[in-house]
């Protein structure tokens, strides 16, 4: 098997592409969690309103596909405003040119679109595993952090955010696992992440089946590590009887 | 505003049927394949989840590859790749768009559907199955009679979960032109300048289109199983 359709450019390409792909995966995997985790504990609020706000973003970014919500957020979004105000706010700004100059994007208000919707997206299913999870706390745990007079964010931070977090652990991996694979929609707005860089390389090169074979390979390996690298994590949350600082 | 309404109004058929004079298209289409999709990739799943119960190591091995090559790819890179590579004739399938989705959806949805039904095999109680052999039965009744009806009644919610998930990913399949909802959409804006003020609108109204199928899905989901889960706990009872 010859390698001479794999030219010095198109591997820049794809290192590039794979770059972003992993960054992509990162941040919104930790902007989901972030957003994802304080839902989950309003949608347990005794506040109604609370509650209700909580499930409203739940139950929209878990019912809409993740494609649509990236083509909103990135493309129908600017069209609500005029053609001048547009520029302005989304594309032609201070914030957007440090941004371009700093990470070599083309147009960064498209990836900060999609990286926000695949991160609202994930951040709903998060929370309600989340919520799942703090639903298998022993109602006794709770009950005798309050009787030693523990006051609400002690309780929150140290029962129920760390062990609804341990014992959703499984289903959060997969869901964040879900979640990489999601970062391939952002190609639809023409974020030059992975699989956006090889559809390039295809149209440049007209090699698609080798193309798509790397690609494949490039996403089964990902996935695998971001699985293994999960994995970890998880035994070593487990291994730590609590995260609470429990006294002898 | 009274235009953004009209061209909603007048779009509205498009999406909910697709163009009239074509095939169906649009939602109509998109929960057609996703039907067919979740159908085709339950049978798969029946076989490689029973697969990985063989006592054949090599069947298991090929049952575990199969799942985690089809959950480890996106669905947009496994559609490009059976359409363009798969199905373009170069090794003699020659697949329209359609059948290429199907395909996708099927072998994509079965991986999922195999995991479920491998953890549902899995969690059948060994009581169950001895008092079944001890009754006399034959190893595939013992199989098709107890373990595979026991495994769809606890996955229950698990197959629906998949199955809603699956009617979402449909969105996906716009990559290789099949005219559902989200292709219907797209050529409903086309590249008219004068059509971006209904960008919003239109993406609104294809979101909320989603979700009410999805929601209420999964609504009547829940409810079902609620009054299942009690009119069984009613059935054993009365059977003691």
């Amino acid at each position: 098997m010859s390698f001479n359709w794999l030219s010095i450019e198109t591997i820049q390409l794809l290192l590039k592409g794979l770059a972003l792909t992993v960054v992509l995966t990162v941040a919104t995997s930790l902007l989901a969690s972030g957003i994802g985790v304080p839902m989950g504990l309003l949608r347990l609020s005794e506040r109604r309103a609370l509650r209700w706000l909580a499930t409203a973003h739940v139950d929209v970014n878990r019912n809409v596909p993740a494609l649509v919500l990236v083509i909103f957020w990135a493309f129908a979004l600017p069209n609500l405003f005029p053609a001048e105000m547009r520029r302005a706010i989304f594309f032609d700004n201070w914030l957007m040119a440090h941004l371009q100059v700093w990470s070599g994007l083309s147009i960064p208000y498209y990836t900060l679109a999609a990286a926000l919707a695949l991160s609202l997206n994930t951040s709903a299913y998060l929370a309600e595993l989340f919520r799942a999870g703090v639903g298998t706390i022993a109602k006794e745990h709770l009950d005798a952090a309050r009787s030693l007079g523990a006051p609400q964010h002690v309780l929150i931070m140290q029962i129920l955010v760390p062990q609804g977090l341990r014992a959703a652990f499984p289903a959060i991996s997969t869901r964040l696992i879900h979640n990489l694979k999601n970062t391939a929609l952002a190609a639809f707005v023409s974020t030059p992440e992975f699989f956006h860089s090889a559809q390039t390389a295809i149209t440049r090169s007209f090699r698609a089946l080798e193309f798509l074979l790397l690609a494949s390979i490039v996403y089964l390996t990902l996935s695998l590590l971001l699985a293994s690298l999960l994995r970890r994590l998880e035994r070593k949350l487990e291994r730590r009887p609590s995260l609470a600082r429990v006294g002898p | 505003m009274s235009q953004q309404l009209s061209f909603l109004i007048h779009n509205l058929p498009h999406l909910l049927i697709g163009f009239p004079g074509q095939r169906p298209g649009g939602l109509l289409l998109s929960l057609l394949l996703a039907i067919v999709g979740v159908g085709l990739g339950f049978v798969i799943a029946v076989v490689v989840g029973s697969g990985f119960q063989s006592n054949l190591r090599l069947l298991r091995w090929l049952c575990r590859l199969y799942v985690e090559v089809f959950r480890g790819l996106p669905l947009i890179l496994l559609l490009v790749l059976i359409y363009q590579v798969a199905g373009s004739g170069r090794f003699g399938l020659n697949l329209s768009p359609r059948v290429a989705a199907i395909l996708s959806l099927a072998l994509y949805s079965g991986a999922y559907q195999a995991e479920i039904v491998r953890a549902g095999l899995r969690a059948v109680p060994p009581r169950l199955i001895e008092a079944a052999r001890l009754m006399g039965s034959m190893p595939w009744q013992v199989y098709r009679l107890v373990k595979l009806r026991y495994t769809l009644r606890v996955m229950l919610p698990a197959f629906t979960g998949q199955a809603i998930s699956l009617f979402k990913d449909t969105s996906v399949l716009i990559i290789i032109g099949v005219a559902e909802l989200m292709t219907v959409a797209r050529s409903v804006l086309g590249s008219d300048v004068t059509n971006t003020p209904y960008w919003v609108g239109l993406y609104l109204t294809v979101g909320l289109l989603y979700f009410c199928i999805a929601f209420s899905a999964s609504q009547l989901a829940q409810s079902w199983e609620r009054r299942t889960r009690s009119r069984d706990l009613i059935h054993s009872l009365a059977n003691y």
